[in-house]
């Protein structure tokens, strides 16, 4: 038998496998690093994470996560509780799990870390601490591109001793000739810090305080309303151990969402924003669905994908899209169009002939009030209903007209009543003729 | 998007070969009842507009007593709600996909989507959101118009065509398929696969497809094709369902006569049952009720039939209608 070679080259890695990704996403591969151990270390269920805010324990600490991006270096630091030495040694920096590691919740793949370091720049640095040990790994990854042996040289060093200050700092420098380029050309920290805001709106500020250049990271969240009138719809299923939740239905009117670049379809994965207000076919828009257009602004999808194991969820090794061949997703997708038609139905409705029902739904629209997932999540699947309230059947007519003022002295005059006012009259006027000419 | 309601187009009662498929239908529901589904707790979902024929028919001959009609013709309201046949018929003036998703998952479902006009885009996703929500051992039936899409429907969807001034033809009905049904058609075909006397099968080749693959991702049941018919009460229908199958659903059903019937089809590949309606006297008909069923060659010797004829009357004899006047 004959066999021809099919090794793996370092290069692969370091030049190619880096092309498919921004450096904004790098980034926040490192804060996913960062969230996952936070996430292990507070044993946190992404579920109650997302539909549960209040059952925060007291106990907890933040995950405080602090990114400096310059031209010169890109530092995170955090308090998430460290690697171990045997994980640093065995799985940290290997290229892919192994079947039966436990990947972290946001750290699917095992490739986030290593893209990152190799994107960015030609050194690094990684120092974590545990409370019980530590250890740290200095590279220069161009002379170890050079080497045969896949190996990277670790240092053991001492604990944190304290659960608060255990954590893991990575410093990147000798940036990419490219990467500091477009440091040099300005905009990536305030990039990086308006993706953070919008891809972790369920750990921000709530679980975690996240800082660029020492500059602290609100969250931007997913707000979904409901009101009197208006349910949201609501679907959930389970397939390969994936449980996922869609809720479909109008952003409160006092958002910013008025604008439209908040409607549309968000998918999260484990807690994380995948893909945020998609307008496009991914999500149905110009399939099932109509192409996206401006009178849909106020439309906004939550899909809410969960697994103990990331890699049955449908996310792209980027996390910034979604994989398409994902069976969950196609039958998830499905559903979306099937709760977004309701919706969409409404609000074609706005404009048609009858001014009344116009108003109505206007006025629907403008009362959505923001609601809790936890309350929508928590309700069996039932599709968007939109109830106009009962029209109140009018029971009186206001009857106006002019007459003579001749005519008004006249009835005066008549009644011996001087001072009586001309709509006194017209109320005496009337009421007699109900009475005398009437009947019953 | 403007379509008149056949309420106005038709007298909904006195469709002969409709009425044939619907006796069709509820004979096949009594066939499953038989075999051990439920029918009678089914909810029944149909666009009973104001004559309400098929929710009589079921009501009175199957025991359903969850009754839903949808109406999208807001004018139709007073109307609709005063021929409302019985109490238990529920009525909500909403078009199927507004309804669709709340249709409740604790019940099993016979919905039919009834559509008078011609095969549209929001007709397959009507389609597809049903099979994607309806529990096990529900039955999904849509009914389309199978002529060629006339000038208002071409309009819709291209809005520089002038009627008048060009004649529709096999050019404009492909155009016209492809833009509400593109993904569902294979690639690659002519315009001559649009000619008239094609587009029942172009309509019944993207039913199959959205059928086929709504229910793909759907673990844990699959779909199993019941009935495919053509009509013509004046325009050719085509009308297609299945259930919703669960495996001892697909076992029940096997086990039924319901796959003895003429009529059914347990897959698509197979050509639709094309229900004809000979035009026969009463006194014909009464003559030829007592040969039924018949022989295959059999002939009346009072009078002459051809031989298409006697094979039609013996397919719908059980089905069909009889039409009279009263004086009320």
């Amino acid at each position: 038998m004959r066999y021809a070679h099919a090794d793996v080259r370092k290069s692969f890695f370091l030049d190619m496998f880096t092309r498919d990704i921004s450096l904004e996403d790098c980034i926040l591969d490192l804060i996913d690093n960062s969230l996952d151990a936070f996430i292990n270390r507070e044993k946190l269920r992404i579920s109650d994470l997302i539909f549960d805010g209040n059952l925060r324990s007291d106990r907890l600490i933040n995950a405080k996560i602090d990114v400096s991006c310059s031209e010169r270096q890109v530092k995170i630091v955090d308090n998430c509780g460290g690697i171990d030495r045997d994980r640093a040694q065995n799985e940290v920096f290997c290229f892919g799990h192994l079947p039966d590691e436990t990947p972290g919740k946001l750290g699917a793949y095992g490739v986030g870390l290593k893209r990152a370091l190799f994107k960015i720049g030609k050194k690094f640095s990684i120092v974590s601490r545990t409370p019980k040990e530590g250890f740290e790994v200095i590279l220069n990854t161009e002379e170890w591109a050079a080497k045969e042996e896949w190996k990277i040289p670790i240092t053991f060093i001492d604990g944190s001793s304290s659960v608060k200050t255990a954590g893991t700092s990575i410093t990147i420098t000798d940036l990419h000739e490219e990467v500091k380029m477009r440091m040099q050309e300005g905009g990536v920290p305030k990039r990086v810090f308006r993706d953070a805001a919008s891809t972790y709106p369920f750990f921000l500020e709530k679980y975690a305080d996240v800082s660029i250049n020492d500059e602290p990271v609100p969250a931007n969240p997913i707000l979904i309303g409901q009101s009197k009138e208006i349910t949201a719809g609501r679907e959930q299923f389970e397939a390969n151990g994936v449980k996922v939740t869609l809720v479909a239905s109008l952003t409160p009117m006092s958002s910013k969402a008025n604008t439209g670049e908040q409607a549309g379809w968000n998918i999260l994965c484990n807690g994380r924003v995948v893909v945020r207000a998609d307008k496009t076919n991914l999500t149905g828009w110009g399939l099932d669905l109509p192409a996206f257009h401006s009178k849909y602004t106020s439309f906004v999808g939550l899909a809410l994908f969960e697994s103990d194991d990331p890699l049955t969820l449908p996310w792209t090794t980027t996390k910034r899209n979604v994989n398409q061949e994902s069976a969950v997703y196609i039958r998830a997708k499905a559903l979306m169009v099937t709760l977004t038609r309701p919706i969409l139905t409404m609000l074609n409705a706005r404009y048609p002939s009858e001014p009344a029902e116009v108003a109505e739904i206007r006025d629907a629209v403008h009362n959505v009030k923001g609601v809790d997932f936890k309350e929508l999540a928590s309700k069996p699947s039932v599709g968007f209903s939109f109830a106009p309230p009962k029209k109140k059947i009018k029971r009186t007519a206001r009857v106006v007209f002019d007459v003579a003022l001749t005519d008004i002295e006249k009835i005066r005059r008549h009644l011996r009543r001087p001072a009586l006012s001309p709509s006194e009259i017209g109320r005496f006027a009337f009421d007699h003729y109900v009475r005398t000419e009437c009947g019953d | 998007m403007k379509q008149l309601s056949s309420t106005f187009k038709v007298q909904y009662d006195l469709r002969p070969a409709k009425q044939v498929e619907r006796r069709m239908l509820l004979d096949a529901f009594q066939r499953l009842g038989e075999a051990g589904f439920q029918i009678r707790d089914y909810q029944y979902t149909g666009f009973g507009s104001v004559y309400f024929v098929d929710f009589i028919l079921f009501h009175k001959m199957l025991g359903l007593h969850r009754l839903l009609s949808l109406e999208h013709e807001p004018i139709l309201e007073s109307r609709v709600r005063f021929n409302k046949p019985f109490s238990c018929v529920d009525i909500k003036m909403q078009p199927a996909a507004v309804e669709i998703p709340n249709l409740s998952r604790d019940l099993k479902h016979i919905l039919w989507l009834d559509y008078d006009g011609i095969l549209r885009k929001e007709f397959i996703a009507d389609l597809k959101s049903a099979l994607n929500i309806l529990p096990a051992g529900s039955i999904v039936l849509i009914t389309v118009d199978a002529e060629p899409p006339r000038a208002e429907d071409f309009v819709d969807i291209n809005a520089e065509y002038s009627s008048g001034k060009e004649v529709l033809g096999p050019k404009h009905w492909k155009e016209y398929f492809e833009h509400h049904a593109s993904e569902y058609l294979p690639l690659g075909q002519k315009t001559d696969s649009f000619t008239q006397s094609n587009l029942a099968t172009v309509s019944i080749a993207i039913l199959r497809e959205a059928f086929k693959r709504s229910i793909l991702y759907r673990r844990d049941v699959s779909l199993q094709p019941l009935f495919n018919f053509t009509y013509r009460d004046g325009h050719l229908m085509v009308t297609m369902g299945v259930m919703v199958a669960a495996p001892e659903d697909k076992r029940r059903l096997n086990g039924s006569t319901l796959t003895e019937a003429s009529y059914f089809r347990a897959n698509f590949d197979s050509p639709p049952f094309e229900i004809r309606v000979p035009r026969l006297t009463r006194k014909e008909r009464v003559y030829m009720d007592f040969a039924m069923p018949c022989a295959a060659g059999w002939k009346p010797t009072d009078f002459e039939l051809d031989d298409a004829t006697i094979d039609a009357y013996r397919e719908v004899y059980r089905f069909l209608p009889a039409f009279a006047e009263l004086l009320l």
